[in-house]
């Protein structure tokens, strides 16, 4: 018998950064070498209290430290909030499928991230700034409700921005509803979308954020010219095991935790209750 | 497969001396016409039910606890032997087996456990109103994954050996010997005759392939069904079905030693796939209703290639809301008959 599927690894907390009034990122320093991924997640347990799945929204290339980038809305999720530097959490994992940079390779990237679906696409960012080479361009729209609710404010306004004078890369950021300092756009991130110009046929996107906005991108995505097959959302389900027994996460046939959790619009638009 | 014979009051006394070294399950008569699982001991061993169909509780129980402790895993399994396992739990392990022991994760416990589990399945003579097996292309009798099977006949039992642990079950015990043709023949004809009975049952449901409610997701096949208003979410249909394996993780962690439980789960309970933020893919009863009978039919059957249903019954038995599945499916699919 090999190891038990459910025993998580130690990891030392190491900050808990505020990013917005309701999302925090914790940094974690795991006990043994944990490796994953973009857009596969983990089980991040709290000792205790529960567990939830999450995905990690640091560097897969980074192999000193993990990030969990967590929105305050649950009870497990509150603790998780509350933990301090030098506590002890758990995390197994990874599950589920990657996004596959391989069919990414000489396209151009779309990159669609709202609120707290910000933090998968940020490990999909920087996994593709670290082989950007491969890619033609790429061009990372991204949406919030207000200035303030922006996740990753220092990097996304700062040094990302400063990267699209090295790498053939851009920016469309906007916010619901802007305040007086915004130079950005205004309008919910679909606004993001119009006069896009990309070779849509021959693009891929990725998209991720609360369902009701993956929803209204994924229509505008396919009014504009993407494919089905070449637009990948990173779906949310309630998730227990990660390993494709609980069957909680399922979306008809398909399991979030082991057949994704990124699925392209391809493989869902004929299942069940896709948009919850 | 090697079969052999043994009178009736020669396999008490056999069981009877078994009952010293071995712990055994068997389905002992109750006050309802359907028999429960209980330890055997020298008194209700002459209340142990063979000619019916299968026990109250499925027979997952033994394999997949309502509760069980996953880290750490458990260390120690005792044997023991369950009797009276019917054709459709049997066919339940399948389902199990893909689970929790052949994909790419293996559970903690599982593989040990049945290890440590012999099973005398047991031919089905009476089946109940409730009873569907035929319907879903299983026999009321089992052909393979037993160590032993009984067959009642006459005054006494035919009894196949399906494994090395099965045999060895036996003893070379003297009072077994070799079936002739003509105990044989019975078999045959016992078996046929209860094939009949369970088509006889069915004969006024029309759901001849189950395998139709794949796709048949959308709303308007669903809402309208009069009898799913009845079902007031108890679960009983998902805890009494042996091929449901939903269950949850409890985390019952102290001082950052890690410690969780796996828990039974229904798909019937409103906060089954709720999220934190609240929102859940189905909210509606028709719908939770309806997610049961498509994973069996359509889920179970892409991912496992075998539906996720054996007849047993249990769900329409156990039914508070004294739904009747076969009636539900049939309205689903004249339902997709009129759009």
């Amino acid at each position: 018998m090999g190891k038990n599927i459910y025993k998580p690894i130690k990891c030392e907390v190491i900050e808990n950064i505020k990013e917005s009034p309701t999302i925090n990122t914790i940094v974690l320093k795991p006990e043994e070498e944990f490796s994953f991924l973009a857009g596969q997640f983990a089980s991040l347990s709290v000792p205790g209290v529960g567990e939830a799945p999450f995905t990690p929204s640091s560097s897969p290339f980074d192999k000193e430290k993990l990030e969990f980038t967590v929105m305050r809305v649950g009870r497990v999720t509150e603790k998780i909030h509350q933990l301090k530097k030098g506590d002890i959490v758990g995390v197994r994992g990874p599950y589920g499928k990657p996004y596959p940079l391989e069919k990414f390779k000489g396209k151009e990237v779309l990159l669609v991230g709202g609120g707290v679906g910000l933090a998968p696409i940020r490990a999909l960012f920087l996994a593709l700034v670290e082989t950007y080479k491969d890619y033609k361009r790429i061009v990372f729209c991204c949406g919030a409700r207000t200035p303030q609710d922006y996740i990753y404010k220092d990097k996304l306004f700062n040094e990302w921005q400063q990267l699209c004078e090295k790498i053939p890369l851009s920016f469309r950021i906007t916010v619901d509803k802007k305040d007086e300092n915004w130079k950005y756009m205004e309008g919910v991130v679909t606004v993001t979308l119009d006069n896009l110009d990309m070779d849509v046929k021959n693009s891929v996107c990725a998209v991720c954020g609360p369902p009701i906005m993956m929803k209204f991108t994924t229509l505008k995505l396919l009014e504009i010219g993407f494919l089905p097959e070449n637009i990948y959302l990173s779906m949310e389900r309630k998730m227990y095991c990660g390993v494709g027994h609980c069957r909680h996460c399922m979306i008809g046939d398909l399991f979030v935790c082991k057949d994704g959790p990124v699925f392209t619009y391809e493989e869902l638009k004929d299942k069940p209750e896709i948009w919850v | 497969m090697e079969k052999l014979y043994i009178e009736f009051k020669d396999w008490q006394n056999f069981l009877r001396g078994k009952l010293k070294e071995k712990r055994i399950y068997a389905p002992i008569k109750s006050e309802n016409d359907i028999p429960f699982y209980e330890i055997l001991n020298e008194k209700n061993l002459t209340d142990i039910v063979y000619d019916k169909a299968r026990p109250v509780e499925p027979f997952k129980i033994f394999l997949f606890p309502f509760k069980e402790k996953v880290v750490p895993e458990i260390e120690n399994f005792q044997e023991f032997v369950v009797l009276g396992v019917n054709s459709c739990d049997l066919k339940g392990i399948e389902i199990l087996d893909k689970v929790f022991k052949e994909g790419e994760y293996k559970d903690p416990n599982y593989e040990k456990r049945k290890a440590n589990i012999l099973i005398i399945s047991l031919d089905c003579k009476e089946p109940y109103p409730t009873c569907f097996c035929s319907l879903v292309g299983v026999n009321p009798y089992p052909s393979k994954d037993f160590d032993l099977n009984l067959s009642k006949i006459g005054n006494g039992f035919i009894v196949e050996i399906g494994s090395e642990e099965g045999l060895k079950f036996l003893d070379n015990d003297s009072r077994f010997y070799k079936a002739n043709d003509t105990q044989i023949k019975i078999l045959e004809e016992e078996r046929e005759r209860t094939i009949e009975k369970v088509k006889k049952i069915n004969e006024n449901f029309k759901i001849k392939e189950p395998e139709n409610l794949k796709g048949m997701f959308h709303k308007e096949y669903w809402q309208k069904i009069e009898d799913i208003k009845n079902c007031v979410s108890c679960g009983s249909c998902t805890f009494n079905c042996p091929t449901c394996v939903c269950f949850l993780l409890e985390d019952i962690s102290k001082n950052e030693i890690f410690k969780k439980v796996k828990i039974w789960d229904s798909c019937q309970f409103p906060g089954y796939a709720r999220m934190a933020s609240g929102a859940t893919p189905r909210p509606s009863l028709f719908e939770r209703y309806a997610n049961r009978l498509l994973c069996k039919y359509w889920y179970m059957k892409e991912n496992f290639k075998i539906f996720g249903c054996t007849g047993c019954g249990r769900c329409i038995n156990g039914c508070i809301g004294k739904i009747d599945k076969r009636k539900v499916i049939d309205e689903v699919l004249v339902e997709k008959m009129k759009v």
